[in-house]
């Protein structure tokens, strides 16, 4: 049986995996970043 | 907020170097399935993120048993975050299923039994996160997301089982395969090898996502509790 070229379509699929991994990744970063700033404000205005 | 734990960053690296690895051996060790060709190898990843999208509600599943016995915040805090990874994972595994079946199957997407259940599973799921996020008393909301964690875990053994009872034209890659099944094929020895490395691999994926996540999730609590402080 001959074998299909299917080269594009492995590439999409591991796009997709480490796409979304990624933008996952940085979400974490970027809520953990903005959740420190909040601690930081809230805190200093505790403060006041 | 504690400063990130000296054993967190470890498993970080471990975890990184694990991946590099899995990547490795997917394109590198296991061979080209002779029929259908490189897009086989998807299956590898295909399978351990349904894996992690699976483990992850069960840890939710059994978090919301302890949360309701001991009505302690912080199982609260590792539902969410079991399910929001599963969430991501399970998504991954259908979008990737999709991409492999389209020159498999010839279609991107059928109502199969295993497709029909695993996208039942993702919106249950998706359900939960907008409806927890409308209830405004953080009491009201864990007790709500453990009971709706424990009762939407119905979902998950339905679409495993799924391919193992219903006919399907999905392959059924532990357990035998089934005479309808489309895309089958028998695993060589490094094909198994890097099946089963994919799947610890993604399991300590996901242990270390969880714990970056519950450490997101006590912050947002601290967030939340500090805001209601200076509310009141």
């Amino acid at each position: 049986m001959e074998t299909l070229e299917t080269t594009n379509y492995m590439i999409a699929g591991y796009a997709v995996i480490f796409g979304v991994m990624l933008v996952y990744l940085v979400s974490l970063f970027v809520r953990w970043r903005n959740l420190k700033q909040d601690v930081q404000l809230l805190q200093e205005l505790e403060d006041k | 907020m504690q400063a990130k734990p000296r054993f967190l960053k470890i498993l970080d690296v471990v975890t990184a170097i694990l991946f590099l690895v899995a990547v490795g051996m997917v394109f590198f060790y296991a061979p080209m399935e002779k029929t259908m060709g490189q897009v086989q190898r998807v299956f590898y990843f295909h399978v351990a993120t349904a894996w992690v999208g699976m483990l992850g509600f069960l840890v939710a599943a059994i978090v919301g048993v302890i949360y309701l016995v001991r009505k302690e915040r912080r199982w609260d805090i590792v539902g969410l975050a079991a399910i929001e990874i599963s969430l991501v994972f399970f998504l991954i595994a259908i979008v990737s299923g999709s991409i492999w079946a389209r020159p498999t199957w010839g279609t991107w997407w059928t109502w199969d039994p295993r497709l029909t259940t695993a996208t039942i599973v993702e919106l249950v799921y998706a359900a939960y996160m907008m409806l927890r996020s409308g209830i405004e008393d953080p009491d009201r909301r864990a007790r709500f997301g453990a009971v709706y964690a424990i009762l939407g875990f119905i979902s998950v053994p339905l679409t495993f089982i799924s391919i193992r009872l219903l006919r399907t034209i999905h392959p059924v890659v532990i357990g035998g395969g089934s005479a309808s099944a489309e895309g089958d094929f028998s695993m060589t020895p490094k094909m198994l090898q890097t099946f089963m490395f994919s799947l610890l691999v993604f399991s300590v994926i996901f242990v270390d996502l969880l714990w970056h996540r519950i450490r997101l999730g006590r912050l947002a609590d601290k967030v939340e509790q500090l805001r209601l402080k200076m509310v009141h």
